[in-house]
């Protein structure tokens, strides 16, 4: 495949589905307005927790506009994302679990009025005490006080690795003269942010059938959820995808607010809708949990490391949501990047009285990596090796599989390395920067789609079929959700690619369960790596079909031809050409309509290992990413800006060079959010920045030049060779940021995010240090 | 923009002509109370319109303070006078026997570009110029910038969030979250215009059925989070004035924020100076912001820096002072008030450095 010149791919190609975005004319969820439509607004808990004693909801029934009224009784079947972690019902049962907790809904004739029925809604609560850290959580000894009173001590999940022998590890590092390092972390909880907030309208239908249009990165598991919840079949019941304003991991399951229009709808017969304000998506939140790390990592004097042992705690909030799958991450993929023979992993999921977190861009890898990716620069300073160099040393080999028996095919970490070490100047400003300027290197990697689902099916993970028509016009009908990340018109450059025809013949027709076939979601980094394989294979599926009319019109064998630019032809012999639009006519007159097919199933070897919690963690493939961060700090006050960013992606290949590019600077922007300035601030179980005014995602005139590399490594299986390009690099940002800025100033954070009193605070006390030690060197790499 | 605003607000809103009869009734797709609008064509029709709902309205210039908290049912006016149609207050007008007058319906990206104020009184335009971002400096305007309600992270919250919280002193409330046992809010002023226009020894005028009043801006803030202003329910800030003889100081506003955008000031600090020909400093003024329930003057810096050299000893002296003068409390979550103290004199010394050092 590695000489092989493309017309669809590999280009720079803008958003197909960007036009009406840019003009306005988008129907986003909120957009949607049908005739008769209500309006809905949730009741939340006041308290972190507490025991319901009574609800009362007539006075708010009678509010005339008010429409309808739904609490838990309405609604009682227990759910939640993972077949393990079924801890969730539409409304509190029995108690609520941190502030925002869903406790009833209301539909009105407006907004406002269902607003008011809020307040007329009366509920007695008994205050429970709240565990606020899971330190607390974890100390309880009362069953009837847990969060959950069938998670023990709060802990909803732990688990315990031990690959090869991390002992006989560190003694190999001290006995060859490098070092071990012991070090702690800490992440504090962030979210996503995207521009749209959660929303939908679902319609009941007379028929028994309902429809809910929401804003979801995954409707076949809220399609799922629905079936369970509502008690009605999942034929019943049609979930559409409309224009998504951005996901990032924070709508990856079913929320409260969707079976409620379902249960409201049912109720009034009316098109019922709900949009959350910004205060809400706080609320919902399943974003990163408040982490807790300790590490420990062992290399010889010569680089290499010998052994690591990691401590994760997480803050998990009040339910399950992704919990599992995210405290299995943090330690799983810790062996996918580097060389690593001797892991141990313990790592702890904690029910608090805060709300759920779940998966978020760089799921379950981005704390850990910014403590990784620190301490192996501490360990690079104390054997006295080049902290990029040192990362060279301890490179995987393509095609291996990790002591933890993950899989890895491509592999192009280490030219992404290279290459920002080249692009930056590295060599000549590691440590040669005049004090208050520094750079510092980082580097990170994600799964290319997760090989095993979450919902313990054998069923293939995506399902793409295509319909040509009379009109010769493309339509691909995949159940991945476009949600601003570009897959529509990934499919589209697949699909044209493969059929050899112009862009614009195909049209992409993105997640309704009625008519397009199940895909497992935008979650998991896996829409370009499944859904493209199952698109190409369903294209394939029509060429064929096409190919056997084609080769009677040209009388050749079928496996002689070869479509490309609006074209058929027989190998090497394009002069003899048939137009694409003459093979289809005769091909429809023959047969009519043609429908083509095409599913992904990941192979079994990809899979994983045997031991417990091994089917988290196992990609497909893995994409690469590697980082170098330039900063000024002023000493003065702490702040710093960063100046600039290189970094090298190895997204296998690029299918679209634009997009590619895009999610990669994205993904450097979110890091650098959470590097600098993101943080959920809790008080009692309050959060106290629940909007975007005082939750400091950063602007755009934060936001540094960000140099982009292209690392190609035309992955085995994915389709062309592509792997993913939207989360791989979001996590290396962070270490690099705190990396330069010890190279800048000499001093070491360890908590997220890097504010500059943390800097001015370590400044001080490195001042009395060097002070104590007589005044040796203000920098330490020079 | 302001169409736009408007055509949002009307929404939410019985929509009425100045006679007050209803044009319009919208849909209510926001979340916020009923209000009626009135839309005055001149100053006296607004002037009127306050005498007779007094406390029970509200002031809509930009919306961009007003709008917000209204959402989050801080603010429940029954009605709202929009002065946009008031031109007579837009007016940025210079003459050298009477110095400057900004209308106080100015848009703060207007004041921000304006030739004459970036040029002789450079101080205004740096402030402007660092206000949120620019689409609120597109719809924000000089009188509601000064007019700024005071913000605290107790306060600026959901009508859900302060009733689970118990609400606080400012609004609904008895107890203040900041300092608890106290009877007075703390709440910080946070406009950014405020310390520019204090340094150059502004004056503003009312408006309001007693006929008009001029008073100094420094007389004007009451460092108190909930009184905030002398301004009784029925006055309009009609304009702020800045004398001839202050054309020409140098000048220059610091803000520390988290962001280089969007966000309201952590601590910030104006300064200007009078220097001459021989680049020598005859007088220099130095207030501060977001630092105390209202802006402030800070007293004693002439004396410090005028006729002396600007030594790394004296602009610590003034960093002293400064952080004398403001008291910054818990009524944020995005910095700590020892490292807003901490900035508030930083600013100071930075300030004085760039207006100074020749």
């Amino acid at each position: 495949m590695s000489e092989r010149t493309f017309s669809v791919i590999g280009k720079r190609i803008p958003a197909t589905d960007g036009p009406p975005k840019v003009t306005g004319t988008a129907l986003y969820a909120d957009d949607l307005r049908l005739p008769g439509m209500l309006y809905g607004k949730i009741l939340r808990s006041p308290h972190p927790h507490a025991r319901i004693l009574r609800i009362d909801t007539s006075k708010a029934e009678r509010l005339p506009g008010v429409m309808g009224v739904v609490t838990g009784k309405d609604a009682p079947a227990r759910y939640g994302i993972l077949p393990i972690g079924h801890d969730e019902t539409a409304f509190c049962l029995d108690k609520v679990r941190y502030v925002g907790d869903e406790i009833a809904a209301v539909c009105a004739i407006s907004e406002q009025i269902a607003e008011e029925a809020l307040d007329l809604i009366e509920v007695e609560y008994e205050v429970l005490p709240a565990f606020l850290t899971p330190e607390e959580a974890m100390a309880c000894e009362d069953p009837n006080l847990w969060i959950h009173a069938d998670r023990k001590r709060n802990i909803e999940k732990e688990y315990h690795h031990h690959f090869g022998d991390v002992e006989r590890g560190f003694r190999e590092a001290i006995e060859s003269g490098g070092a071990v390092r012991f070090d702690r972390f800490f992440q504090p909880r962030v979210t996503h942010a995207p521009m749209e907030p959660h929303a939908c309208v679902a319609h009941w239908e007379h028929d028994g059938r309902v429809t809910l249009w929401t804003s979801t990165q995954t409707p076949h598991y809220v399609h799922r959820t629905l079936a369970e919840v509502l008690g009605i079949p999942m034929s019943s019941i049609r979930v559409i995808k409309p224009f998504v304003g951005g996901g990032f991991g924070g709508k990856s399951e079913t929320f409260t607010h969707e079976i409620a229009a379902c249960l409201l709808s049912k109720r009034t017969g009316r098109p019922v809708k709900f949009t959350f304000t910004r205060e809400e998506v706080f609320y919902a939140h399943r974003g990163r949990p408040e982490q807790y790390m300790e590490l420990k990592t062992g290399v010889t004097k010569d680089g290499r490391i010998t052994a690591v042992e990691a401590k994760v705690i997480q803050d998990g909030g009040a339910y399950c949501s992704y919990g599992v799958v995210t405290i299995l991450y943090a330690g799983a993929l810790l062996a996918a990047i580097y060389d690593i023979p001797n892991i141990k992993y313990d790592g702890y999921r904690v029910l608090t009285n805060k709300p759920a977190c779940g998966p978020m861009r760089g799921h379950g890898t981005v704390g850990i990596r910014f403590a990784f990716e620190s301490q192996l620069d501490m360990l690079a300073e104390e054997i006295g090796m080049d902290p990029a160099e040192l990362r060279l040393k301890n490179c995987l080999r393509p095609n291996t599989f990790t002591v933890n028996s993950l899989r890895v095919t491509s592999y192009g970490y280490d030219e992404c390395l290279r290459r920002v070490i080249e692009a930056s100047d590295w060599k000549n400003k590691r440590g040669k920067l005049p004090f208050g300027r520094g750079v510092g290197i980082g580097g990170s990697h994600y799964v290319s789609g997760a090989a095993n689902s979450i919902i313990r099916s054998k069923m293939p993970h995506s399902n793409v079929s295509i319909k040509i028509d009379y009109d010769g016009g493309v339509t691909v009908y995949t159940g991945a959700a476009e949600i601003g990340q570009g897959t529509e018109t990934i499919h589209a450059q697949i699909v044209a690619e493969e059929l050899g025809v112009a862009l614009d013949r195909v049209r992409v027709i993105a997640a309704d369960t009625a008519i397009t076939p199940v895909d497992l979601g935008s979650y998991s980094s896996r829409v370009t790596f499944m859904a493209g394989n199952a698109a190409r294979e369903a294209a394939r599926d029509i060429k064929r079909q096409l190919f056997r009319v084609a080769a009677e019109l040209l009388g050749e064998s079928p496996d002689r031809l070869v479509a490309r630019d609006e074209k058929i032809f027989p190998q090497d012999e394009p002069q003899r050409a048939i137009s694409y639009q003459e093979a289809l006519m005769a091909a429809i007159e023959q047969g009519g309509t043609l429908i083509g097919k095409g599913a992904y199933t990941p192979p079994p070897e990809a899979q994983g290992g045997n031991f417990r919690g091994a089917g988290v963690g196992p990609g497909v493939a893995y994409s690469y990413s590697a980082q170098v961060a330039e900063v000024t700090v002023d000493p003065e006050t702490g702040q710093f800006t960063v100046d600039k960013i290189w970094v090298a992606h190895d997204c296998g290949r690029a299918i679209n060079v634009l997009n590619v590019e895009g999610q990669v600077e994205g993904s450097v922007w979110m890091g650098l959010g959470q590097a600098v300035a993101e943080e959920q601030i809790f008080e009692k179980g309050l959060t106290m920045n629940p909007g975007l005014l005082e939750y400091k995602t950063a602007s755009a005139v934060d936001s540094p030049p960000i140099e982009t590399i292209i690392v190609e490594t035309i992955d085995p299986e994915g389709p062309f060779g592509a792997k993913e390009a939207g989360e791989g690099s979001l996590a290396a940002t962070i270490p690099a940021v705190a990396n330069a800025i010890y190279d800048a100033v000499g001093v070491r954070i360890r908590d997220l995010p890097i504010t500059p009193e943390k800097i001015l605070k370590a400044l001080a006390e490195k001042r009395r240090r060097d002070k104590d030690a007589n005044g040796h060197g203000e920098k330490p790499t020079a | 923009m302001t169409n736009l605003c408007l055509r949002r607000l009307a929404w939410s809103c019985q929509w009425r002509s100045s006679q007050g009869d209803i044009l319009s009734t919208g849909l209510k797709t926001m979340a916020m109370a009923s209000f009626t609008l009135h839309r005055p064509h001149t100053l006296a029709e607004a002037v009127r319109l306050l005498e007779e709902h007094g406390a029970q309205a509200k002031l809509l210039a930009g919306g961009s303070d007003l709008v917000v908290n209204m959402r989050m049912r801080i603010e429940t006016p029954a009605h709202i006078v929009d002065l946009s149609r008031l031109d007579e207050l837009r007016a940025i007008e210079f003459d050298p026997a009477c110095g400057l007058r900004i209308g106080a319906l100015a848009r703060l990206s207007e004041v921000a570009e304006h030739d004459i104020i970036r040029s002789r009184f450079p101080v205004i335009a740096s402030a402007a110029s660092q206000v949120a971002g620019p689409n609120i400096r597109n719809m924000g305007t000089v009188g509601g910038n000064l007019c700024l309600d005071t913000r605290c992270v107790y306060y600026n919250q959901s009508y859900f969030w302060r009733k689970a919280n118990g609400f606080c002193l400012k609004k609904d409330g008895t107890v203040c979250h900041v300092a608890p046992g106290g009877r007075r809010c703390w709440a910080a002023y946070s406009g950014d215009l405020a310390p520019a226009l204090l340094a150059l020894d502004a004056t503003i005028d009312i408006a309001g059925p007693r006929g008009e009043r001029c008073v100094k801006l420094a007389e004007f803030f009451v460092n108190d989070g909930i009184k905030k202003y002398e301004l009784a329910p029925d006055e309009i800030v009609c304009a702020v004035h800045v004398a001839p003889e202050f054309a020409d100081w140098r000048g220059i506003y610091l803000k520390y924020r988290v962001r280089s955008s969007v966000d309201y000031p952590l601590a910030g600090v104006a300064v200007a100076a009078r220097v001459n020909e021989a680049g020598r400093c005859e007088d220099v003024r130095m207030a501060l912001t977001a630092v105390n329930p209202s802006p402030r003057l800070v007293k004693g810096v002439r004396e410090m820096i005028v006729g002396q050299p600007l030594t790394p000893e004296r602009l610590e002296r003034v960093a002293e002072l400064v952080r004398q003068t403001a008291k910054p409390l818990r009524t944020t979550v995005a910095a700590s008030t020892s490292y807003r103290r901490h900035m508030v004199g930083v600013l100071a010394k930075r300030g004085l450095t760039a207006l100074l050092t020749p």
